[in-house]
């Protein structure tokens, strides 16, 4: 286990608590308050409400089952903007519009992790209008928000822990993390086959983020993972895992999954960010200008 | 963390298959234009009488090679520059393309940053304050897998 260090080790213990089937933690220099605590548990309820795949009263859902117009809430306007950049940058590769295709494969409500014989098409792009906050779909599509979307809920709840006045803190939600404490922080980036080794370190300065993705461990039958390549619906094969140190923790997720199909340079040269990944053959990939050292 | 080599270059590469083989090391970690294509060195030369031996051992230096390759487009180029260490150790790579259009787009997917064999470090050895990584993936995930393991076991 990582031992404390400076830049975490503060007088009150993290905060830790469940939201988006995952486990976070909030280190800040004070306590975080019963008001804070309470105003990022609704916030996390509204954006599951909004966006889970994974529930049948979700918004989601209502898009889901035919189409038609919604209006939704202000958090889709950068995360549908970043998908039209992601799917533009990597060729059609990144969309939100898996949702169905992974579900069908296994990936769904109730993780039937079973493909279905006949798993449905990813639709195109032009399948959906985006006209902030409407939008407007000509077929039921179901809605992915996975490449980025825990990215976006970190940044909102440490926005929200500010709003309360919760100074220099760090969310990370399982490894997808801001930085808005003091000092550099020093991040291990776990190797997708063996979770005692770095493949390297990452030391993100303050007012940065950090988010990886690793296709090894959501994987089920038949080498199915949840990144699929929305132009094959088949997932991706020769990178493992990614890392990307970026501005907001929205564009490092939805990042490091373009890093899927993208190489480092490129990525960072087009995204402003920075990038590592492991391809499957065993070699690692970062851009010149990431900030830690990578064990080679 | 592998420096990008800045020294000028002294040597040219003394060998087409040496020519080749870096070629395909570099693009390979690019893009499936990338192993579809044929490299085949277009152009070698030696400089100031260095003699390249056949018989397995190396003289340390910054090499060079031009590599060509055919695409439906027509004929593209790459320039290969390596750092050879005496014991035969590649210990640097650069690859510059030179296209343009869409084969320059292929080729700068060659031309991907920093890139060498990932070693690794124990994570308890580390002075670190978090992990990143798919050990901590969702619990649903999780917890689903689990069952079918034991579906699997019963």
């Amino acid at each position: 286990m990582p031992r404390p260090d400076p830049v975490l080790a503060g007088p009150v213990a993290p905060w830790r608590f469940d939201a988006i089937g995952t486990a976070w933690t909030v280190d800040a220099v004070d306590e975080v308050d019963a008001h804070a605590r309470a105003a990022v548990a609704d916030l996390v309820a509204r954006f599951d409400r909004t966006w889970s795949r994974f529930r049948d009263d979700s918004l989601v859902a209502e898009v889901a089952a035919a189409p038609g117009t919604w209006e939704l809430p202000a958090e889709a306007e950068p995360l549908l903007a970043l998908y039209g950049r992601l799917h533009a940058i990597t060729a059609g590769a990144v969309s939100p519009l898996v949702g169905r295709r992974l579900a069908d494969l296994g990936y769904g409500s109730g993780y039937a992790l079973r493909p279905v014989a006949d798993p449905a098409h990813v639709p195109a792009w032009s399948s959906i209008t985006w006209s902030p906050p409407l939008l407007t779909t000509t077929e039921p599509v179901v809605l992915d928000v996975g490449a980025a979307g825990k990215g976006l809920l970190v940044d909102l709840v440490a926005a929200e822990l500010a709003h309360h006045g919760v100074p220099g803190v760090v969310v990370d939600a399982s490894g997808d993390l801001r930085h808005d404490g003091s000092g550099p922080l020093r991040v291990a980036l776990e190797h997708p086959h063996d979770p005692t080794l770095a493949v390297g370190v990452a030391d993100l300065p303050p007012g940065r983020s950090l988010a990886g993705s690793a296709v090894n461990r959501r994987a089920w039958a038949d080498d199915l993972h949840h990144v699929l390549d929305a132009r094959t619906g088949r997932p991706t094969r020769d990178v493992v895992a990614s890392w990307v140190v970026a501005d907001s923790c929205l564009l490092a997720d939805g990042a490091a999954t373009a890093a899927f199909f993208v190489p480092p340079d490129e990525l960072a040269a087009t995204l402003g960010v920075e990038v590592v990944r492991l391809r499957a053959d065993g070699r690692l990939e970062w851009s010149p200008g990431f900030p830690g050292e990578m064990f080679t | 963390m592998a420096p990008r080599t800045t020294s000028p270059l002294t040597k040219t590469v003394l060998a087409a298959g040496a020519g080749t083989a870096l070629l395909l090391t570099a693009a390979c970690g690019g893009s499936e234009e990338a192993s579809t294509s044929t490299p085949a060195p277009s152009q070698q030369s030696q400089d100031s009488g260095d003699s390249g031996s056949a018989s397995g051992s190396y003289k340390a230096g910054d090499y060079t090679a031009k590599g060509s390759y055919s695409r439906p487009s027509g004929t593209s180029s790459v320039e290969v520059e390596v750092k050879l260490e005496a014991d035969g150790t590649i210990s640097d790579v650069t690859v510059t393309p030179e296209a343009n259009g869409t084969s320059l787009q292929y080729q700068q997917k060659f031309v991907s940053g920093i890139k060498a064999e990932v070693v690794g470090k124990k994570i308890d050895d580390l002075d670190v304050s978090k992990v990143s990584g798919s050990s901590l993936t969702s619990q649903g995930f999780n917890q689903a897998i689990d069952e079918i393991k034991g579906d699997a076991a019963a």
